[in-house]
């Protein structure tokens, strides 16, 4: 028995040792533009990469309120496929508060509700099932907020030299992405190379789209360009989901001012979210976790206030067939699953429907043209990107 | 047992020290979580709860400030009668039917009627403070506390 005991007790000392031993430590890089004083790091596998110079914070001031007697209320709905959550910090004691802020919640569920219906691919009468259904050259007739999208979209694939590119449905489409998600398992599932080369060639004709406004009306025209894929001609289609989630951000922060809410958030599911003041210390903190593991040792911990911030990553959509993993975000370049060990991207500041697209774009370009682009172009924004 | 292995064992300790070292650490560790939990609850009687079906409010109440049931309704599947200070609500989504009662006195919230399969939402335990749900998972049907958190912290 004595012996038994003790053996017992060795084994499981010795299997305790190994367990450590064997536990593999994989190393992960974090490029950012913040400063060094201005983030945490809590995730002991996580290494900066490096510091991107060129950021310069906004000045802003914040309007202190007394706070002594707000309380929070929160509300939660569902649009474009996604959780909406918002919460917001007021006097709500005062009388009628707690009815003008249920007709704030309708206003904004009416709003998103509205972006779901001007872009959604799952709404059948939406500009972007419209547009995707007309012929090549066709001009359609469009709402004023799918007009400012593409306007938003056009200027985003000129200024990401087309690493943001809407119209890369069919490659995300043919990987088992898009609102009819079906994973290939194996190799042989994947879309053939030749088929894909064709699919981009399509997509990199975006900028041949043109947008114009009328008389009132707005109208957009489908390019002329073509491609024939396994007999079918195939013209332009496009995916707006991206930018137009942060676009409904933008106009969710207008009705938080036209009600004067200046505490509180609203996230469009954890792609775009829009911070006001924390009613509890001034600034929001956000803490990003290893997009690798389910650990709650956050990577980069920063504060935010009254500000946006959208991220992209490949940790969401995606699914690994022998030991490679395909994502739902595309590379333009290729025309693939973007592979550039890119894991997350985050940008914090400026408007969330552009956040929304640089996100994209930064996940493509790879890390060396990444900082660069971040460097050139994002000084006004905190950016934050996680490397394998 | 033979008389020798009968007296090897009563010189044998019942306990080494290095046993007593482990039965402490799982005592001290239960005892962690067992303060950890309770300590944490927030124990403030309900206030009034929110239902959500597939992530959508489709019903508020607030004990004492709510009007009326009728007013808390936020979806046509919502369906509410009061009587004697208990109001009755229906949650019917399609084939899917959840029927669950609140008090407006004692300010408890309980499910008295599921369709679902296993039906495991009858048996949570009567919502009465800030710190109890109920879920039906097969329907989607999320009863919670009223109130809502803010600690300023977002994880990604």
């Amino acid at each position: 028995m004595k012996h038994f005991k003790r053996l017992f007790l060795a084994l499981a000392c010795f299997t305790l040792i190994l367990c450590a031993g064997c536990k593999t430590e994989t190393t992960y890089y974090f490029y950012t533009n913040v400063p060094s004083d201005g983030f945490e790091v809590a995730d002991k596998n996580f290494v900066l990469g490096g510091i991107i110079e060129g950021y310069t914070p906004p000045e802003v001031e914040y309007p202190e309120e007394d706070v002594s007697n707000y309380t929070t209320m929160g509300y939660r709905f569902t649009a474009m496929l996604t959780d909406i959550n918002l919460n917001v910090s007021y006097d709500f004691s005062k009388e009628g508060e707690k009815s003008r802020f249920s007709e704030f919640c309708r206003k904004i569920v009416d709003e998103m509700k509205r972006f779901d219906n001007a872009i959604s691919t799952a709404v059948t009468y939406s500009d972007i099932n419209k547009f995707n259904t007309a012929a090549a050259g066709d001009t359609i007739e469009i709402t004023r907020t799918g007009y400012e999208i593409l306007e938003i979209a056009k200027n985003l694939y000129s200024e990401t030299e087309g690493y943001y590119n809407p119209a890369l449905y069919y490659n995300i489409h043919a990987y088992g992405f898009g609102a009819a998600q079906s994973y290939p398992e194996k190799l042989s599932d994947l879309p053939k190379d030749e088929d894909v080369a064709k699919y981009t060639d399509l997509a990199n004709h975006f900028a041949d789209l043109t947008v114009y406004t009328e008389e009132g009306k707005y109208y957009v025209t489908k390019p002329e360009y073509t491609v024939n894929v396994g007999g079918e001609t195939l013209s332009m289609k496009i995916d707006l989901g991206g930018i137009g989630k942060g676009y409904a951000v933008d106009r969710a922060e207008e009705i938080f001012d036209e009600y004067g809410y200046n505490y509180g958030y609203f996230n469009f599911g954890f792609s775009s979210m829009m911070f006001k003041s924390f009613v509890n210390g001034g600034a929001y903190t956000v803490a990003f976790k290893n997009p690798r593991t389910l650990a709650n040792d956050y990577y980069f911990t920063t504060p935010v206030r009254n500000t946006k911030l959208s991220t992209s990553g490949d940790n969401n959509q995606y699914y690994i067939i022998d030991g490679t993993r395909y994502c739902h975000i595309i590379d333009p370049t290729t025309g693939k699953p973007v592979q550039t060990g890119i894991m997350s991207v985050s940008v914090v500041g400026g408007s969330a429907a552009e956040d929304d697209a640089y996100t994209t774009a930064i996940m493509a370009m790879g890390k060396e043209k990444a900082q660069e682009f971040i460097k050139d172009k994002l000084s006004d924004r905190k950016v934050v990107f996680a490397c394998e | 047992m033979s008389l020798k292995k009968i007296e090897q064992v009563k010189k044998d300790k019942g306990f080494k020290i290095f046993d007593l070292i482990i039965y402490g650490v799982i005592a001290l560790t239960v005892a962690v979580l067992f303060i950890v939990i309770f300590a944490t609850r927030n124990s403030d009687p309900l206030t009034g709860i929110k239902v959500y079906v597939n992530s959508e409010l489709v019903f508020e109440y607030e004990f004492d400030v709510t009007a009326s049931a009728d007013d808390g309704i936020k979806s046509a599947i919502v369906q509410a009668e009061e009587e004697s200070g208990i109001i009755k609500v229906t949650v019917t989504d399609g084939d899917e039917k959840n029927v669950f009662e609140i008090d407006k006195k004692q300010k408890t919230v309980k499910m008295v009627e599921a369709n679902c399969k296993g039906k495991q939402c009858l048996y949570f335990p009567v919502m009465n403070d800030n710190s109890d749900f109920i879920y039906c998972s097969p329907h989607r049907v999320r009863i919670e506390p009223f109130i809502t958190r803010d600690d300023g912290l977002i994880i990604m």
